[in-house]
């Protein structure tokens, strides 16, 4: 577990009870005030290339700069990884199927500001007052007929392929991310995860292990928890408490 | 599948050698650490779980560096340079995925790709260091300068409008000299993209000749990349007759290396990143405009090579740069004036 100043931050990532590989990617740098799940999308090839190119990159921008420099180069890179993954990469003739990408759902905190920044249906919980609040609202088909349609959540869930994402990145010419700031309190829990963590839990949950003191606890929660169902698809996640 | 966290524990895995007995071949580097210690902690790529964190006893992987279809590389510290002082003992080290590496002749691809970079001794072509197999893990690799700097389409997102004159003619005169080098040596890139050229702290470097090819005589016994086995290309800079016939020549480079041209003139590919034949038959090339900062000397050569036709794309990478420094010759007829 990682410990700088107020922050702390515990992360982990498992392929699984289904799959063989684990598309999923975490970054964990509380000396940088920045944490990201990347979730490499299913079914095409080299998921797990697009979701590691996120988190690498994240990794290496400059640490100099105020918050808002920091955010923005946060914002070019994934639209650089865009470009990249949309509209660089070689293709084989072979494989037609070659679309590669990522969901992304980054946070970036300094002092009492905090801002998510993402793509995709990777989500930010934010545990604050005894109370589970969603900070990112999902890009994927399911949230878009809750929207349009005024379903509801299970009617949502029942549509087929209602899991089909709306944005990724590497998903199409023109990335839109979507960015959410807030002002941090004491006592504030986040959580990044990906639908393999979330989709398992109940949000009371989600909620109980963020109430858990140390963001190891946490996680180990929500793994346990997590693991002991069917646990289809790859789980990340990332704690981080003031 | 492997847990990170099991493999992983103190998230120093990734940058160090690992901390238990080294293998024999080991012992030489085993007091090297890492100078600067990155403080992240990354999950491991599982697509490469099978790749240990140091290659062939010497080479110890840090990072992700570019990820494709084929290949990723990584940035590397030499270990046996570092022990003896090296001051920057890094490398970029390319190795084959791991569903690529399994085909027959994917370390016969890679090690084309070495030795075609090997011949061209330019200051604009990459400088490869060596071909490595790691037989623990039966990987082979290649390492490479390590450039530090922006590739082109990391600058085309910081730059979306595109690169005033003065700055565009300090990328694409050193791109289009490489170009014209490796051709006149007989090798084709084949693979002419933004993401494939950098512009380093030591100038415009252009790299990753995986999908190329030397002309017939040159470098003679080298296994060629069976184009009928094994096509690839980057869509928006695939000439016509390479997705239509995978006929790779000069001339497709030239296509390539003119889009790239046009898209940091303007920030615009000049076919809406479409794959050129569709372009072609969507009729885009009637109404191509000049990109308004390019010197107006510059844009009878771009054109030309803009040419889906190969017939009308007549132009080569020297005359391109010729045209573009102004000292052309072509194209001909412009010399001929009448008298009076």
């Amino acid at each position: 577990m990682a410990v700088v100043g107020h922050w702390r931050s515990a992360a982990r990532t498992h392929a699984g009870k289904v799959r063989e590989r684990n598309e999923d990617a975490f970054l964990e740098c509380p000396e940088q005030g920045l944490w990201v799940v990347a979730d490499g999308m299913g079914g095409h090839q080299g998921g797990d290339i697009a979701s590691q190119m996120i988190v690498a990159s994240l990794a290496e921008l400059p640490l100099h700069g105020n918050f808002d420099d920091r955010l923005i180069g946060i914002r070019r890179c994934l639209h650089w990884l865009n470009r990249r993954l949309g509209q660089e990469l070689t293709v084989n003739a072979g494989r037609q199927d070659s679309i590669i990408g990522s969901t992304v759902v980054a946070l970036l905190m300094e002092e009492n500001r905090a801002a998510c920044v993402w793509a995709g249906d990777s989500r930010c919980y934010l545990w604050r007052g005894q109370r589970l609040y969603q900070l990112s609202r999902d890009h994927s088909l399911q949230q878009q007929l809750i929207d349009e349609r005024q379903m509801n959540a299970r009617q949502a869930r029942a549509h087929p392929g209602g899991h089909a994402l709306t944005r990724a990145v590497g998903a199409a010419e023109q990335l839109t991310l979507e960015v959410l700031e807030l002002e941090v309190f004491a006592g504030d829990a986040f959580l990044l995860c990906s639908d393999g963590l979330y989709q398992g839990l109940s949000s009371d949950a989600l909620g109980h292990a963020l109430s858990l003191a140390l963001p190891a606890m946490a996680l180990k929660r929500l793994f346990d928890d997590a693991l002991r169902g069917a646990a289809r698809d790859n789980l990340t996640a990332v704690v981080i408490r003031g | 599948m492997t847990d990170p966290l099991q493999t992983d524990p103190d998230g120093q895995a990734l940058v160090a050698p690992p901390d238990d007995d080294p293998p024999s071949d080991f012992t030489y580097y085993a007091f090297a650490q890492s100078k600067n210690r990155e403080p992240a902690r990354l999950s491991a790529p599982s697509a490469f779980s099978t790749m240990p964190d140091v290659l062939a006893g010497r080479y110890c992987i840090e990072r992700l560096l570019g990820a494709g279809g084929m290949g990723a590389v990584y940035r590397a510290r030499d270990l046996l340079a570092q022990q003896y002082g090296d001051p920057d003992p890094y490398v970029a080290l390319k190795v084959l995925n791991e569903d690529f590496a399994e085909s027959p002749d994917a370390s016969a691809v890679l090690y084309s790709e070495f030795c075609l970079t090997r011949y061209l001794r330019h200051d604009n072509v990459l400088r490869v260091h060596g071909f490595h197999v790691d037989t623990a893990c039966e990987r082979a690799f290649i390492t490479m300068e390590l450039m530090r700097g922006l590739t082109l389409d990391q600058l085309l997102c910081e730059r979306p409008l595109g690169l005033p004159w003065q700055e565009l003619r300090q990328i694409v005169l050193p791109l289009l000299d490489a170009l014209a080098y490796a051709h006149g040596c007989g090798v084709i890139h084949g693979d002419v993209k933004p993401s494939n050229v950098m512009l380093s702290e030591n100038g415009v470097r252009l790299f990753d000749f995986g999908l190329g090819r030397a002309e017939e005589g040159v470098l003679p016994g080298l296994p060629h990349l069976s184009r009928e086995r094994f096509n690839a290309w980057t869509p928006g800079y695939a000439a016509p007759e390479l997705l239509e016939y995978g006929q790779l020549s000069a001339s497709a480079d030239i296509y390539a290396v003119a889009c790239v041209i046009y898209e940091l003139a303007s920030g615009k590919h000049p076919f809406r990143h479409l794959p050129s034949t569709q372009a072609r038959d969507e009729h885009l090339h009637v109404g191509l405009q000049a990109p308004a900062r390019l010197p107006k000397r510059c844009w009878p050569a771009l054109r030309t090579a803009l040419a889906f036709d190969t017939g009308d794309r007549a132009i080569t990478a020297g005359q391109m740069r010729d045209a573009f420094t102004g000292s052309s010759s072509w194209p001909w007829y412009r010399k001929i004036r009448p008298s009076w």
